[in-house]
């Protein structure tokens, strides 16, 4: 009995550790030690090279605060729509609620190629285009519907019956919005902030075509770095796209400390 | 009063139909620039796109690779998170599994062109060993007609997704099925089709669904990981798209229209398998 479970965390973590762990420890260690070559036998030469050219590269720093900012808007707007129809489908029964499940899903299924392409015509005749306000909408496409669907979730689970305790006892909308349905729903609130952080911050061909390289997010600095940079840098830039999020990450957990009964210091029950 | 709920639900999907009408707006814009001629009707464009020896290459190339790609993921994702479950459902397994998502598709795919090309870290561990005598002597993995490059990228990134979307369902298993199918005498097969599947599977389409359509029109890991030739739809249609004179443009438009149609005709198959299924589900239980 006790042999099997062993085998079993070991092949676990064998599992994760070689197809998950080990590829961020090698470009961990790859930043900083310098490519490889055939001719000499095995070595490992330190460097911090990678790290200083891409830190010095002057169009970083600038392009990590227009993704972050890009990022922070998208997260925004994916709040709001996903929490206004989360609720509107976790709660309320009406005709057609089936078919907008599918509904919501659909643009996650369509090609962003095909919808980035059909939007560029239109985000130039409105002055969109180019503009940092015209990637937020396109990045929009491949965010929301992932919203949608965890915030549901979320509402789900909540269940109804604690807002309506709420209402019967007197609370406004504003007043059960801030004090129950946000701090309860944080654990699907976080959820939805990282990943739409996190795909905002992946799009390079539909800011590309709606950006037109005026708006120049990390992914757009990355891409010619691809064909000129040394492996050593790139693969410091590799890391910096996991810590961009966590940056945000941490910044939005100091902003959830904000919602009401976060104290640290109140008596849990 | 039913009418005003009825209205404040509608109230609250507001915000997300004034969404939609983006995705929707791009479709019908493509759909629009792929069926007209100087301001005229005409199906010349579409004439013009099967003629083309490179878009059917593309879009078989695309299909094969989108298919064999979720396949593996879905495949292997439904493996690891049953096999798993218990590991996945501590914070520590969490987190491990969940790491490549903190990554963009691309940055995936360079670490797979580092690890996995001729010059890559296997390459060179293999030649340290003294496997292979010279770099030569590796196999192409990446940049190669058979797509492994991409179908390895695109498993490192989906199958902690599909785990993403199976775990919550292993988690909150109801074991009295299982045993129920045991006290009956089924075997593994058995309590595997009858206590999980029916579970599982509308999940395994919808995702399915989202990875094929995600990797069969997606422009990233082609672009670093693809083979010059053959090339995926989206590259095609991308130089399409932005080629000198504008005269392909049309032909851009068309080959992402014919793209959506077949993503729309296998999302409409799988969902309408899905829903079969969740209503049947729904009309057994309670």
């Amino acid at each position: 009995m006790q042999y099997k479970p062993r085998m079993k965390t070991a092949s676990f973590w064998f599992l994760t550790g070689s197809l998950f762990l080990f590829p961020v420890l090698f470009l961990i260690v790859k930043s900083f030690t310098l490519p490889w070559r055939y001719q000499a036998d095995f070595h490992m030469h330190f460097t911090l090279r990678g790290w200083s050219t891409l830190l010095s590269e002057n169009q970083l720093i600038s392009a990590t605060f227009i993704s972050l900012l890009i990022g922070a808007v998208v997260v925004l707007l994916n709040l709001i729509i996903g929490l206004s129809a989360g609720k509107a489908l976790a709660f309320y029964q009406f005709k057609g609620k089936s078919i907008m499940d599918t509904l919501f899903l659909l643009p996650l299924i369509f090609p962003l190629l095909a919808i980035a392409m059909g939007v560029h015509i239109a985000m130039i005749r409105l002055g969109l285009a180019d503009s940092w306000i015209g990637v937020v909408l396109i990045h929009l496409v491949p965010t929301i519907p992932y919203s949608i669907k965890i915030l549901r979730n979320g509402y789900v689970s909540l269940g109804s019956a604690m807002l309506e305790q709420s209402t019967s006892l007197g609370a406004n909308v504003r007043s059960r919005f801030l004090t129950i349905e946000l701090p309860l729903l944080k654990p699907a609130l976080r959820s939805t902030i990282f990943l739409t952080f996190v795909i905002s911050l992946s799009q390079y061909v539909i800011t590309a075509i709606i950006g037109g390289g005026n708006v120049v997010t990390l992914a757009m600095v990355y891409f010619p770095f691809l064909q000129s940079a040394s492996s050593t840098v790139l693969a410091a830039f590799s890391i910096w796209f996991a810590l961009v999020p966590i940056l945000f990450y941490l910044i939005v957990e100091i902003i959830l400390c904000f919602l009401p009964y976060q104290s640290p210091w109140r008596i849990k029950t | 009063m039913r009418l005003s709920e009825t209205n404040k639900a509608w109230l609250l999907l507001l915000p997300a139909f004034l969404f939609l009408l983006l995705p929707l707006y791009g479709l019908l814009s493509a759909l629009w620039s792929s069926l007209t001629v100087n301001g005229a009707f005409s199906l010349s464009v579409y004439q013009q796109l099967m003629e083309r020896d490179a878009f059917w290459g593309s879009l078989f190339y695309s299909l094969r690779i989108a298919i064999i790609a979720t396949l593996l993921s879905l495949g292997f994702g439904l493996v690891f998170t049953r096999t798993f479950t218990h590991y996945l459902n501590k914070t520590s397994g969490k987190l491990a599994a969940w790491i490549p998502m903190l990554f963009p598709h691309f940055v995936w795919g360079y670490l797979v062109l580092l690890l996995f090309q001729q010059s890559g870290f296997i390459s060179y561990m293999a030649f340290q060993i003294g496997i292979i005598e010279s770099r030569e002597a590796f196999p192409i993995l990446t940049n190669d007609k058979n797509g492994f490059g991409m179908i390895i990228t695109y498993m490192g990134k989906e199958i902690p997704f599909v785990i993403l979307m199976l775990l919550p369902i292993y988690a909150q298993q109801n074991s009295q099925y299982h045993d129920l199918v045991r006290t009956l005498g089924g075997n593994r097969w058995h309590r595997f089709k009858d206590a999980e599947w029916p579970w599982v599977y509308p999940v395994l389409l919808e995702t399915g669904v989202i990875l094929f359509s995600f990797i069969f029109s997606a422009y990233e890991i082609p672009y670093l990981l693809g083979a010059t030739f053959p090339e995926m739809i989206s590259i095609l249609t991308y130089d399409w798209f932005y080629a000198g004179d504008w005269s392909e443009r049309p032909l851009a438009f068309a080959a992402m229209i014919f793209t959506s149609v077949i993503i729309g005709i296998i999302a409409w198959i799988g969902f309408s398998l899905m829903n079969r299924k969740r209503w049947l589900l729904t009309k057994g239980s309670r």
